[in-house]
């Protein structure tokens, strides 16, 4: 083996060893971000995408069979069923969006001709927005049956498209949002302060006294932290997959190599300020001020569209902002790479500009 | 006995014009143990650096092992074994895996636990640094510097801050360590211990070699000067005191 080979494979089984038995680490690059996934997700299914409706059938006809059915068909409602008094509980609550009743005499026929029959329906004044859109929906529903059953042709109807939606609710738009954070932080400040303290402490200058130069103990690091962020990555996504139905619209391949080209920008910038910087006490105000602006500002936790166009012109440059979009893009999208490219040429600009600065201000000691 | 390093006419001129080191010449033998004292800021450090390989030289020649460290530094570093004054290491790591590490930079095959047991910290073997006391440090240090079998060991400041037994028994350590036939030079503080330790020592000041011969020939010539202590010297020191009541035994 190559000397330079086997340096390099012993500084990153050390770095790696280094890695795994700090528990600080694996806290803020793996379990901090699977608690604030859940987190949101928990939040996300609180808000609730779908519209709960309680339904209390007294009908026992065959129409009125088929109008539950429908209903019970309709994805975007949960239907629970219960009595009138219960439901007339539950819309108090606020457990409820709408209260349906079907009355017992609802689809029934007097020699071959309907009865006149009305379901009837209660929303929650509170939370008029999805009741109403059910309320219409329902409304909707018994018309068809009413033309059906009546055979009067219908002159006017209104033709409606299904689009997908992908049935995508917040977290989807959420995941990647957190897992370009925790690429960011684990990239900046997770470099940036453990490498500055082997620094500040004289281990690196240890390796110095050795015929190996301790670039390859940056390349090591690099190496094990590009590792170890894509390990972390597919867990948090299997996490959001498994436990709260995370959607990837897009294909792996180009999902990953958006995160490979993140997380490099992301070392590069935490490399340059430990190769700046001689302690800790001066690694913590430049990090800080490189990542709070993007972390709230590059629209991770929330959509950039309310901002001001001159905020807005300004974070579209940020690193965080093409990782961020693009990463969602592809995952709640689909978008292929080349549908992104801006986000790819914006990246690559602040890998070249990120690196350039590096080697500018490196110090080894 | 033939030459292993020649130092000649070495100097460090910093950019703020400072004189750190101002054209030293020595030479040191194969197998001895060589000493450079000298109070703070007297340059030692400096001149152990850029023999090494650590550190520029401004101007003179350092030719190591029959190498010009400036044309070739990696290659002496190859050969030599450093331990840096306040010398660090990574954490998290036991000592048998800082040991394995270090001898992957160098190419060479170790029996990790054979070395430390030759420092006397086989029982350390799955120990961190941090949970070493001083002198286990220092003798891990030590061992550090020998993974790549070297020809030379430099040990800048080895025992300072040290009590009374560890630095008995790092010497114990430096002294096994020449009677394999290893070169060592050292810095150091302690008199007795250049005077226990160094075949010679260079005694430096200001960025000069003030004086250089061997220890019992430096004193011979000052007393031939007419020197006389200030009172008179009892034939046993504190230290002395300080051992006979404390024993030999480490402490650590």
């Amino acid at each position: 083996m190559n000397s330079n080979t086997r340096s390099f494979l012993a500084l990153t089984k050390a770095s790696m060893k280094m890695y795994y038995r700090n528990k600080g680490a694996i806290f803020f690059s793996l379990l901090m971000p699977i608690a604030l996934c859940s987190i949101f997700g928990f939040l996300s299914k609180g808000l609730g995408s779908t519209i709960k409706i309680s339904l209390t059938n007294h009908g026992t006809s065959e129409v009125a069979q088929q109008f539950v059915e429908k209903l019970k068909k309709v994805k975007a409602f949960t239907i629970t069923e219960m009595t009138e008094a219960e439901a007339a509980l539950e819309l108090g609550k606020g457990n409820i969006d709408l209260e349906v009743i079907v009355p017992d005499n609802f689809g029934a026929l007097e020699n071959g001709k309907p009865l006149p029959a009305s379901i009837q329906t209660r929303f929650n004044q509170a939370k008029p927005q999805s009741g109403q859109i059910a309320n219409l929906a329902i409304i909707q529903m018994v018309s068809d049956i009413d033309r059906k059953l009546t055979n009067a042709p219908s002159s006017i109807d209104v033709k409606s498209e299904g689009v997908t939606t992908n049935n995508l609710g917040y977290f989807d738009f959420i995941l990647p949002g957190i897992l370009a954070m925790t690429i960011m932080q684990f990239g900046i400040f997770g470099v940036a302060f453990s490498f500055v303290a082997i620094k500040a402490s004289g281990a690196l200058r240890r390796i110095q006294a050795t015929p190996v130069h301790p670039i390859y103990f940056v390349f090591a690091q690099a190496t094990v932290r590009l590792l170890v962020t894509l390990v972390n990555a597919s867990i948090l996504i299997a996490f959001g997959a498994y436990f709260f139905n995370f959607h990837m619209m897009g294909s792996y391949f180009s999902f990953i190599l958006v995160v490979i080209m993140s997380i490099l920008i992301f070392l590069g910038i935490g490399f340059a300020i430990a190769g700046w910087a001689k302690d800790e006490t001066q690694v913590a105000p430049v990090a800080n001020l490189i990542q709070l602006p993007m972390l709230l500002l590059s629209g991770i936790f929330f959509s950039r569209d309310g901002f001001p166009t001159w905020l807005k012109s300004i974070t579209n440059y940020f690193p965080l902002t093409y990782v961020s979009h693009s990463l969602r893009t592809i995952a709640n999208e689909g978008a292929s790479l080349m549908e992104l490219s801006t986000d790819i040429i914006g990246m690559g600009a602040w890998l070249v500009l990120v690196y350039a600065l590096a080697v500018k201000v490196f110090k080894w000691e | 006995m033939p030459t292993i390093l020649e130092v000649t006419n070495l100097t460090k001129t910093y950019d703020n014009d400072v004189h750190a080191v101002k054209g030293i010449s020595f030479s040191v033998d194969r197998g001895e143990v060589f000493g450079i004292l000298g109070p703070n800021g007297a340059g030692k450090t400096t001149t152990l650096e850029m023999i090494e390989g650590l550190r520029p030289i401004s101007s003179g020649e350092v030719i190591l092992d029959g190498i010009k460290t400036a044309e070739a530094p990696y290659r002496v570093k190859q050969r030599i074994g450093i331990q840096l004054q306040a010398s660090a290491f990574f954490q998290n790591l036991k000592l048998t895996e800082l040991l394995e590490m270090f001898a992957d930079l160098y190419g060479s095959t170790i029996n990790a636990l054979e070395l430390l047991a030759d420092v006397g910290l086989k029982d350390k073997a799955g120990f961190l640094v941090k949970n070493l006391s001083g002198g286990q440090k220092q003798r891990f240090s030590i061992a550090t510097t020998l993974v790549n079998k070297p020809v030379m060991v430099f040990l800048d400041e080895p025992t300072t801050g040290l009590d009374p037994q560890a630095r008995r028994n790092l010497w114990e350590l430096i002294a096994q360590i020449k009677n394999r036939g290893t070169t060592v030079i050292l810095t150091t503080h302690y008199m007795e211990e250049a005077k226990f330790l160094c075949d010679r020592v260079a005694i430096m000041d200001d960025g000069k070699i003030v004086a250089l011969d061997s220890p019992e020939q430096l004193i011979n010539q000052l007393l031939d000067r007419g020197f006389k202590p200030h009172a008179e010297v009892p034939p046993a020191t504190l230290e002395d005191v300080f051992i006979d009541l404390t024993g030999k035994t480490l402490r650590d």
